[in-house]
């Protein structure tokens, strides 16, 4: 048990070295009122939080709204995707 | 059709005879689409519909892309699938074809003097609408041609009836949204 744990935390140590971020991004199909909607019950975040988000999804065309591990970035992103919303992962920190 | 949640949490709305058909309708189409997308292989010169329902999650890197998908989309399209026959069950079972044996002129008249029907969600089913719904808009967007400032330009005749249904699965969902959200 304890090399599993070494390991982990190498892995973390790796991935806090160099993020991992879930971007998603503007279309010009789903609804506002529908993707502050996802953030708010997916990410759990609080209201005003899902709706700056959205918002920023809207008006600069992207936004990050989540950080950490490829493995839970990619979680993010297919979770995303079974919402219909337009989402991608990458190492940029915009 | 406007939806409406009583205090017991359930999510309600009536819908038209045409409404229903139309749903009904659109969740088939949607179930052929992701069903043909099963046995077929993702990634260039798939239909655009469907790289919109499964993007590409590594911009810039097909085969990060590729990868990702294999290892998401038998899951998603799953879902997907799901998701929409939920939706069709919640219209009710009447298969299209019993409708379609009665004579064309009382479907008709029937259309317009069949009560609207009272359609109950329970909380799962309204995720799986929620999900359907988006699926439906993305796809028709794809086959109406929007481009990303939200202009149509699909310039043929069964164009100003897809802009309507896309308009109105819209309408549909920004109600089931408000209904379960405020």
């Amino acid at each position: 048990m304890p090399k599993t744990f070494e390991k982990s935390d190498l892995r973390e140590a790796v991935s806090l070295d160099r993020p991992w971020v879930t971007i998603v991004w503007d279309d010009p199909v789903n609804l506002m009122s529908y993707v502050s909607y996802v953030f708010r019950s997916y990410f759990g975040v609080a209201p005003e939080e899902a709706e700056r988000l959205m918002l920023r999804v809207h008006n600069s065309g992207r936004a990050v709204v989540a950080t950490g591990n490829r493995e839970s970035m990619e979680r993010h992103v297919e979770a995303m995707h079974g919402f219909g919303l337009w989402a991608t992962l990458s190492h940029e920190d915009s | 059709m406007l939806f409406t949640r009583d205090p017991a949490g359930t999510v309600s709305a009536s819908f038209e005879a045409v409404e229903l058909g139309l749903l009904r309708l659109a969740a088939s189409q949607l179930i052929e689409l992701l069903l043909a997308a099963e046995s077929h292989a993702l990634g260039t010169g798939a239909d655009p519909a469907l790289t919109r329902l499964l993007p590409d999650a590594y911009p810039g890197d097909a085969e990060a892309s590729a990868e990702f998908r294999r290892f998401t989309s038998g899951d998603l399209l799953e879902r997907k699938l799901d998701n929409a026959r939920v939706l069709l069950a919640t219209l009710g079972e009447e298969p299209l074809d019993e409708i379609a044996d009665e004579p064309v002129g009382p479907l008709v008249d029937d259309l317009f003097e069949v009560p609207a029907t009272p359609i109950a969600l329970d909380a799962p089913a309204v995720q799986s609408w929620l999900r359907t719904l988006t699926d439906l808009r993305l796809t028709l967007a794809e086959r109406l041609e929007i481009s990303p400032d939200g202009e149509q330009h699909l310039d043929a005749d069964e164009a100003p009836l897809l802009s309507s249904i896309y308009e109105w699965l819209g309408m549909v969902q920004e109600s089931l949204v408000y209904a379960i959200d405020r």
